[in-house]
């Protein structure tokens, strides 16, 4: 059975890959700006939930909601103030910029919080079935994971706003043209990245431990994703996410563990080679 | 008579009266001026031992570097206090001269070189971690400047022949033996060992000296392979594991590959006899970011405030750098970082006196030829500047507390078997 153990750790971590990247990927692809921030917020929201929950008992569900309406916030102003400033100039400005900020706030985050490694210890048990053992809360994170994910696909099609930040993906021109105030909706943009990286970490501080070391990673996975999948979409970010857990699960089984990373990147470069808008993206968002 | 063509040409060049004699007597007295000038800071420079000590004190080793950080300035104030560090006769205040290298293993290169070129340090520790210990010791032995490494345990590290990197920690061969040996014995039914390490310098060298070790004391290595840097899951190595069915489980990492690690292994259903992590339980922060699950974890680890070793300087004892340490620390208990580091300074105590001058020659002398005894162990520098010293410490985390399981004379518990 360790086949099906495999493919289920696969998708399980797939699941959360999707949600740590699917913020990154909307910001990349609706703004063009490559967000350095994008794993340091995923970490700060990861250490809010443990604090929240280590301080004063609050569940990391409870806490979810705040910690990513909290992180809108906080992309939202950065965006506003920032961002915006150099929105429209060559992507290496922006991505300059935003690496100068991730540095700031990743060592506010270690003077603050320290490096140490934090996690949220719910012992939800395991469940199996078929000889397949999961833990359950990383069932529970995946749920979690893929509800959050699907939540921001509904809103991106049917509310307005969310039809609003397509549009401006689509074509800012036409959009500005419409009447759609552009600034407004990049900075609500960079807030929905941030609010997904925020509800990303507080998902993943009951999965992984969470420590500052960590936002470099996140900000490899995000990247790896968003080429898998392609860009700028939900659908693109959750494909992604799926398909590199499922390499990293399988190749590591295979080809042994230290492989596992260097299969995924393999991967990446073929699908750039082959598919530059990645699995599911759109031409124009290569 | 090259001075004097020189100057000759010069006056013919400007078209001046030169008076040769004159112009030869003040130049005479303004250099000896300059000479005295000089030699005044440059004598007042030497009444001071200067450590240069670039520390991680931000970015993701920050926790180790303000641990060394803490460590030296317990030291360098309690020296001080004591009257300083005799050299030639003259005694000798010490100065920490600290820099930020930011967990950047370029920047701590530069901030060595900074040390040693423009602050003119005697000796330089070397940061946290074997991979940056060799860039700073690269730059040390440029300069011929001492650098004293505390926290570096893969050989790889100092078999380059550099002669000017000295290391208190002992090779990792010694600590992998002595575990092997001491599971063997302790549990006879000891027969298949499973090895996962983090393909990074430190926890690779020493997951392949314990594979080494085991096969060489006759067990069978049933699973044996590395993980890369950046690794978020271990499931499929944990699944692999669990098919393999070893009696010991050995996983080196650093403290969230560990807590990751020991995490998973209970989420997959995933048991054996003997776990043991790598440095896992020597830290405070992995016992803390795990809880119940630490207990029955072993390590192996060069140093534990328990231990009992008689030393020198202003740690006479194990104890006393333990209740020096509670005191600065404010209660938080010191863990093998704090001990490998203070045992390093108190080196130092021994080894300057011994080398009579602060040139780096003879600092580097002294330091190759040092066998002493100090609170943190012994420390027996061998021929590739590393501490020999054998018979590390094994612990073990019972009830949520490390408790020392060898060598007998400082052991404060025996092996707990894991229940399957």
């Amino acid at each position: 059975m360790d086949i099906g153990q495999i493919l289920v750790n696969g998708l399980v971590l797939g699941a959360l890959y999707a949600c740590l990247a699917v913020g990154f990927s909307l910001v990349w692809g609706v703004l063009n700006v490559i967000n350095m921030l994008h794993g340091s917020f995923i970490v700060l929201g990861g250490y809010l939930t443990f604090f929240a929950w280590h301080s004063f008992g609050i569940h990391p569900l409870v806490s979810l909601p705040f910690v990513a309406l909290l992180l809108f916030g906080i992309g939202y102003l950065v965006q506003y103030l920032f961002v915006n400033k150099v929105v429209t100039a060559p992507v290496l400005t922006t991505l300059t910029l935003t690496f100068g900020l991730d540095m700031i706030l990743y060592n506010i985050m270690t003077v603050f919080f320290s490096a140490t490694p934090r996690r949220v210890t719910l012992d939800l048990g395991t469940l199996s079935f078929f000889g397949i053992t999961m833990p359950v809360d990383r069932l529970f994170g995946m749920a979690l994971a893929l509800a959050l994910t699907g939540l921001l696909y509904y809103v991106m099609r049917k509310s307005r706003i969310g039809r609003a930040i397509v549009a401006v993906r689509m074509d800012r021109a036409a959009a500005t043209l419409m009447g759609i105030r552009v600034n407004h909706i990049y900075a609500i943009t960079f807030g929905v990245g941030a609010l997904m990286a925020g509800a990303a970490g507080a998902i993943f501080a009951m999965v992984f431990p969470i420590t500052t070391n960590l936002t470099g990673m996140y900000i490899g996975k995000a990247f790896v994703v968003c080429v898998i999948g392609g860009l700028g979409s939900v659908p693109g970010a959750l494909v992604g996410g799926l398909a590199l857990g499922l390499i990293e699960s399988i190749s590591g089984h295979f080809f042994g563990p230290q492989h596992s990373l260097t299969v995924g990147f393999l991967v990446m470069l073929f699908i750039l080679l082959v598919k530059p808008t990645g699995l599911v993206g759109k031409r124009g968002y290569e | 008579m090259a001075f004097q063509n020189s100057k000759e040409s010069r006056c013919s060049t400007f078209g001046q009266r030169c008076n040769a004699g004159l112009l030869q007597g003040v130049g005479l007295a303004a250099a000896a001026l300059a000479l005295l000038v000089a030699a005044v800071p440059m004598a007042a420079a030497q009444e001071t031992i200067r450590i240069g000590a670039p520390l991680a004190l931000t970015g993701g080793l920050a926790d180790e570097g303000m641990k060394q950080q803490l460590v030296y300035r317990m030291w360098a104030e309690k020296v001080n206090a004591a009257g300083g560090i005799e050299v030639n006769g003259r005694s000798h205040q010490v100065e920490i001269v600290e820099y930020d290298y930011q967990s950047d293993g370029p920047r701590a290169g530069q901030l060595a070189e900074r040390l040693a070129t423009r602050d003119r340090v005697h000796l330089i520790m070397a940061p946290f971690g074997s991979g940056h210990t060799v860039i700073a010791g690269t730059v040390g032995e440029r300069y011929r400047v001492p650098t004293v490494a505390c926290v570096a345990g893969a050989e790889s590290v100092f078999s380059t022949g550099n002669r000017y990197l000295f290391g208190t920690i002992s090779p990792n061969g010694n600590i992998t033996e002595t575990v092997v040996q001491y599971l063997v014995d302790s549990y006879p039914d000891l027969r298949r060992v499973a090895i996962l390490g983090r393909d990074d310098v430190f926890p690779k060298s020493m997951a392949e000296s314990t594979a080494e070790s085991a096969k060489a004391a006759g067990l069978e290595v049933v699973y044996n392979a590395l993980y890369s840097v950046g690794t978020m899951d271990h499931s499929s190595s944990m699944t692999s594991i669990r098919r393999a069915e070893p009696d010991w489980i050995y996983i080196t990492g650093y403290s969230q590959d560990l807590i990751l690690a020991r995490r998973q292994m209970e989420d997959l259903g995933l048991t054996a006899p003997v776990v043991t992590m790598v440095t896992g339980p020597a830290m405070k922060e992995f016992t803390e970011g795990l809880g119940g699950l630490a207990n029955g974890v072993t390590s192996s680890t060069w140093w534990h405030h328990s231990a009992t070793y008689e030393g020198l300087g202003v740690w006479p004892t194990t104890a006393s750098f333990y209740e020096d340490f509670l005191a600065a620390s404010g209660g938080e208990d010191p863990d093998y970082v704090h001990g490998a580091c203070g045992g390093a300074l108190s080196m130092l105590e021994e080894v300057l006196p011994r080398a009579g001058s602060l040139d780096g020659e003879a600092i580097r002398d002294a330091l190759a030829e040092t066998s002493i005894e100090t609170f943190y162990g012994p420390i027996d520098i061998g021929e590739n500047g590393m501490n020999q010293a054998r018979d590390l410490p094994i612990i073990q985390v019972q009830n949520g507390s490390v408790v020392v399981l060898y060598p007998e004379v400082i052991a404060t518990g025996s092996l707990q078997i894991l229940e399957e």
